[in-house]
């Protein structure tokens, strides 16, 4: 078959065919994934982007400017030490997959944090790259558009804040793919006591019963006037009043939110901070049957005192180590071993694979602030559960951390290899909003962490 | 099934070629690459090509692919005195692994002319031999019966020096949608009536065949009155043609409200719909198109479509130049200025951006190439950006089109008076005032060669302005005066935005491969437009005025799948603002904006404010941009959202736009429950307000029982107005 589909709505634009015999030829020999053994995606957003050397790529050999105040510890992944301040973590570095060699070219927040939350080169290294409908969608909003969740259940949840760097970081909705494909956003804290979804609770005036009796009047004059008889966007407008009505009316999806059934015990084990409630929503709503979590570590670069991401450059005398030693590290080392350990426990993690990535790592020497700068160079994504290769090391860094010395790999290839995992071929053709054909990723499954 | 195709393949095609005499390299074997799909951009063609091999895209440079495929890679991918070893032909013919498959096989036409041309010593005839000049498709338009099923489409090359040549054998062919396959050879087939363009190409010439299979209809009695008006008679034509029946006419209350929507983004009042329903005058609907023509909300309605795609927005233009630029677009469209002086006004603009308004044109578009898009794509309705890379892959601008038109624009320069950008390492941000003007030494260097580029305005071959000439006059001269392109995309513009799409669709992507639903319609409509010298209310109202846009929205068993040839109104929601202000309307409770004086509506308001960081959007704005008003940072129609979201719906039901125009103690319905209404009069008012009806004799009974019975009257009618502005019919516009 032979089309050149540019006059497609982009909506009905699948992926089959593309421009030309040619194309379509090689789709079918790129063999998407079909063995979608990955049911859900849980991405943990570390924004301000993380020292991989003070973390999971230590250089112990170092002199000290690069290596940095920590040891490595022994970990449960033989032969791969990991920060000791880091020590709940260490003990189930088995069930992990590292990428120790990712690297791209963007230096600043915002276009770097774009290419990490969409695996898609910015245009430009803007510092404050604006976000438009011409830049690509989140991972979610491909995964709602290409493997959506069934009826009931959103398909892309995202919390609980937007990424702004002086302004709002690109990446985080469905940008091109349409505002269907949007994430089910929660702007609420989820370790705060009185957590709950404005947009699924009813105002105090109306209950279901009243919903109920407005919904007969609106059915009586919509059969009056008999639109959705001949208009697809009438019924198309009463499939949303369905879905959304059932999402009003029905427990389950709005009870992932109620974290208070969840016991104490465990609600501390993640930490009642933001992001350790946070991490164990994201537990409750892949068990629903949410397809991808986007958790967003910080809604800032921070980096000046314990509030906000990872962007210890140590500015304004706020040198790294103390925030990374009271802050960063004790939540991390808190909540990430206490999610992967539980997915496992549940048998979620055959099912779930967790990402946990920033948007660049940091400069192998210390800089004369007593902190380390953006470095995109070089840096390291930690995956684990379902998919890839459990207690496996993926490509490595040079002796300073500095550049891949095996295996490089770019965010593209991580989106490609996400996608894949999830049953979607990287490179289906969708249109951009001028309807040129434009590859989902433009990168290479990293096949070398497939397990 | 596959080796009868090509068994008649080598039995018709061979003939033809050996008559064509020995392949040569420009118009055979490159015509053979494309026809493979070896020069798309998903393979070879691809700006980093595959493999190891790059040719040019679409085989746009036939030297640059020559020496590739006869110089790069150690020379094995011709080799002339052992043909059949070739890469080019092992890979193609699958004898090694080839990532892109088998393209030919070894006993195909294609593989040999690459052979014979190989044989022959692989030349480079690139400069010999006539040029081609054109492309024809046969049939190039045609209305087919779909019982049969299947056409053959063939493709004659023409040459520089008047000879023509059969290139079926070497074109490729494209269906533009999956209603209809084509075969490599031409032959078309569709499995249900419909419609579909097929692409022709052959070297650098494209040309579509536009092909209409329709159902057997042996009964079809064409049954309209003779048409009066120039529309009905050419959308008449083409729906005759295609056995389509329209619709009827549709009702007073729907065109009231139909015309009110479309014409000034509001709702009728309950006392003009019921006049205008008692009005027993034979012309009232004409009469009704000039009074809502004359109404004020006509210039905030226009100016809100014209400042989406102008990019009319805070960070770009601060919030003062937001409310010079819309002012004047505002002012413009109040005074019915001629659409052509208004783009004139805009491309010519040079000066202060606070005192010469539409220089903010300029200042939204910082560099040469974004400006020469946003003219392309705003005032010809043509994008340009396919061209800036590489020659248009669908059209027939070349990259050096593009280059040239930015030419145009290369000598705009700011100065910036002050700038107390609030966010000092935003580079897009500006806060202050700033001139533009131009000097008399930039230029627009060719990506390729280097060379700085001469102005030239599309489809010329020659310089379009001297050395000392105002540029950018010039361009606006030849934009709103003596261009091919600017009435058609203007009268197709107005079209849309009445009927619902374009004659040509999207409104700023006319091309070569996609044609007009109804070219004679589109020459008439841009014709009416130039010798109404470019006058927007004449457009309107002629549209307005035609049976093609009084229809009903409710098709017939003849015109249900058509959405291109106004057989009947195309359903569409209403516009985000539209929408924001009709919930305000009807219940009578006002939206309020930030820094906007009180009772404006959301159609009036310059543009969205930009959303600082950590500020949560007041919730009328929320709104807005829930249902798809842009941040206008493209200059394309196309930023606007309409798809229908689960939000949006949210929104509806329970969000607080909406639960504050129901539960208001003020609102309409506290007004009609205060003044004692009767139950029967205050559901006339309720469904004239947000319907343009009265409630049918069922609805009277239903809902006047339930307001009867109820206990709280209060919640009663709430519940009633609630159902009326979730209903279908307050949600669309049909």
């Amino acid at each position: 078959m032979s089309s050149l589909l540019h006059r497609l709505d982009r909506r009905a634009f699948l992926s089959i065919g593309g421009l030309g015999a040619a194309a379509s030829l090689l789709q079918a020999n790129g063999s998407p994934s079909r063995n979608s053994r990955v049911k859900s995606i849980i991405f943990l957003h570390q924004y301000g982007g993380p020292s991989h050397v003070d973390t999971f790529d230590m250089k112990p050999d170092m002199p000290e400017q690069i290596r940095g105040v920590y040891r490595p510890m022994r970990s449960t992944l033989v032969g791969t030490p990991i920060c000791d301040r880091l020590p709940r973590m260490a003990k189930v570095m088995d069930k992990v997959c590292l990428i120790r060699s990712m690297r791209h070219e963007m230096k600043n927040h915002n276009s770097a944090g774009y290419y990490s939350l969409t695996g898609q080169a910015p245009p430009t290294d803007d510092q404050r790259l604006r976000d438009s409908r011409e830049l690509y969608p989140a991972y979610g909003s491909v995964i709602d558009r290409f493997s959506a969740a069934p009826e009931g259940v959103a398909s892309f949840v995202s919390y609980p804040h937007t990424l702004s760097d002086g302004s709002i970081t690109p990446g985080q909705h469905a940008s091109f793919l349409g505002p269907a494909h949007d994430p089910f956003f929660i702007g609420q804290d989820p370790n705060s006591s009185d957590f709950r979804l404005p947009e699924l609770s009813l105002p105090a005036n109306l209950n279901l019963q009243r919903l109920h009796d407005r919904r007969e009047v609106q059915r009586l004059i919509d059969a009056t006037a008999a639109v959705a008889e001949s208009s697809p966007r009438a019924r198309g407008i009463e499939t949303y009043y369905r879905r959304a009505l059932s999402l009003l009316s029905s427990p389950r999806f709005r009870q992932a939110f109620d974290l208070s059934r969840e016991p104490t015990a465990a609600r501390d084990r993640y930490g009642r901070t933001t992001y350790g409630q946070g991490c164990l929503l994201a537990r409750r709503l892949v068990e629903t049957g949410v397809k991808c979590v986007t958790v967003y570590f910080a809604a800032t670069i921070g980096g000046r005192r314990s509030e906000g991401g990872w962007d210890t450059h140590g500015f304004d005398n706020n040198p790294m180590y103390p925030i990374m030693n009271d802050y960063l590290l004790p939540i991390t080392d808190q909540t990430l071993p206490t999610l992967l350990e539980d997915l496992d426990h549940r048998g979620l993690l055959d099912t779930t694979l967790v990402v946990w990535a920033g948007e660049f790592g940091r400069s192998p020497r210390i800089n004369n602030m007593a902190g380390r700068d953006h470095w995109p160079q070089c840096y390291t994504v930690l995956l684990a559960g379902a998919g890839v290769k459990r207690g496996f090391v993926f490509g490595s860094s040079d002796t300073r951390g500095a550049y891949p010395s095996t295996n490089p790999v770019r965010p593209e290839d991580l989106s490609a290899t996400m996608f894949h995992l999830m049953g979607i071929d990287p490179h289906t053709l969708v249109r951009d909003p001028l309807d040129r054909p434009v590859s989902l990723s433009t990168g290479s499954v990293i096949q070398g962490i497939l397990a | 099934m596959g080796r009868c195709l090509l068994i008649a393949a080598l039995c018709f095609a061979m003939p033809a070629y050996a008559s064509a005499g020995e392949p040569t390299y420009r118009n055979d074997v490159m015509a053979v690459l494309s026809r493979g799909g070896c020069n798309l951009g998903t393979c070879h063609g691809n700006l980093n090509g595959k493999g190891g091999l790059k040719l040019s895209l679409r085989g746009e440079n036939s030297d640059f692919d020559h020496r590739a495929l006869t110089r790069d890679a150690g020379a094995r991918r011709v080799l002339v005195n052992d043909p059949d070893s070739s890469l080019i032909l092992l890979k193609a013919a699958g004898k090694v692994p080839h990532e892109g498959g088998v393209r030919y096989s070894v006993a195909s036409p294609e593989y040999a002319i690459l052979r014979r041309w190989i044989s022959r010593g692989a030349v480079n005839d690139g400069d010999q031999g006539p040029k081609l000049v054109g492309l024809k498709a046969t049939p190039s338009d045609a209305i087919l019966p779909a019982s049969k099923g299947t056409t053959r489409v063939s493709a004659q090359a023409i040459f520089a020096d008047g000879t023509k040549r059969d290139v079926s054998g070497l074109a490729v062919f494209e269906s533009t949608n999956f209603k209809a396959d084509v075969s490599r050879d031409g032959d078309v087939t569709v499995k249900e009536p419909s419609e579909t363009t097929i692409v022709v190409r052959y070297l650098d010439q494209q040309t579509t065949a536009r092909l209409a299979f329709i159902p057997d209809r042996p009964n079809f009695r064409w049954n309209e009155p003779s048409a009066t008006h120039y529309i009905d008679q050419l959308v008449g034509e083409r729906l005759r043609a295609l056995t389509m029946q329209p619709s009827e006419l549709c009702s007073d209350s729907e065109f009231i409200r139909r015309v009110h929507l479309d014409v000034l983004g509001v709702l009728p009042g309950p006392q003009e719909t019921r006049n205008f329903l008692a009005d027993g005058d034979a012309n009232k609907r004409a009469k009704l198109i000039d009074a809502v023509l004359a109404r004020p909300e006509y210039a905030d309605w226009w100016a809100l479509k014209w400042a989406d795609v102008l990019r009319v927005e805070e960070k770009s233009l601060d919030a003062k130049g937001v409310k010079v630029f819309h002012g004047w677009i505002r002012k413009a469209m109040a005074e019915n200025r001629p659409l052509n002086e208004f783009a004139r006004d805009i491309l010519a603009a040079q000066g202060s951006t606070y005192q010469v308004a539409p220089a903010n044109f300029y200042r939204a578009l910082r560099e040469p190439n974004l400006r020469a898009e946003a003219a392309g794509q705003v005032f010809l309705g043509i994008r340009m950006q396919c061209a800036k890379c590489h020659n248009h892959p669908f059209d027939r601008w070349t990259q050096d089109d593009y280059h040239h038109l930015a030419a145009f624009f290369a000598r705009i320069k700011y100065r910036i008076v002050e700038n107390n950008r609030r966010d000092k390492l935003d580079s897009h941000e500006f806060v202050g005032d700033q001139v533009v003007h131009q000097d008399d030494v930039s230029e627009v260097k060719h990506p390729v060669t280097g060379d700085p580029l001469i102005p030239r305005v599309l489809g010329e071959k020659r310089a379009a302005a001297k050395e000392k000439d105002d540029r950018l006059k010039r361009l606006a001269n030849w934009v709103a005066d003596g261009n091919p392109f600017f009435a058609k995309a203007q009268a197709n513009r107005v079209w849309a935005h009445m009927m619902g799409k374009g004659l040509v669709d999207p409104i700023d992507d006319f091309r070569l491969t996609n044609p007009p639903t109804n070219e004679a319609l589109l020459d008439a409509l841009a014709r009416d437009f130039v010798e109404h010298r470019y006058d927007m209310k004449h457009m309107i109202r002629t549209i307005a005025n035609s049976r093609a846009y009084q229809r009903s929205s409710r098709p017939n068993e003849t015109n249900a799948d058509d959405e291109d040839h106004a057989s009947h109104a195309l359903v569409r929601p209403l516009q985000a603002e539209a929408l924001l202000d009709a919930i305000a309307q009807v219940a009578e409770v006002p939206n309020v904006f930030p820094d906007q004086p009180a009772g404006t509506r959301a159609v009036q308001i310059p543009s969205l404010p930009s959303l600082r960081r950590g500020a949560k959007a007041q919730e009328s704005l929320r709104f807005l941009r829930t249902f798809g008003k842009p941040e206008r940072l493209l200059t394309c129609e196309c930023e606007r959202q309409q798809d229908t979201t689960l939000n949006q719906t949210l929104t509806l039901i329970s969000g607080e736009v909406m639960n504050r125009a129901i539960s208001a103690e003020k609102n309409r319905v506290g007004r009609l429950l205060e003044g004692k209404t009767s139950p029967n009069a205050m559901l006339d008012e309720l469904f004239l307000a947000g319907l343009s009806r009265l409630p049918t004799d069922s609805e009277r009974q239903v809902l006047g029982g339930r307001f009867a019975s109820a206990d709280d009257k209060r919640i009663a009618a709430e519940d009633i107005l609630w159902g009326i502005l979730n209903s279908k019919e307050f949600l669309l516009r049909r």
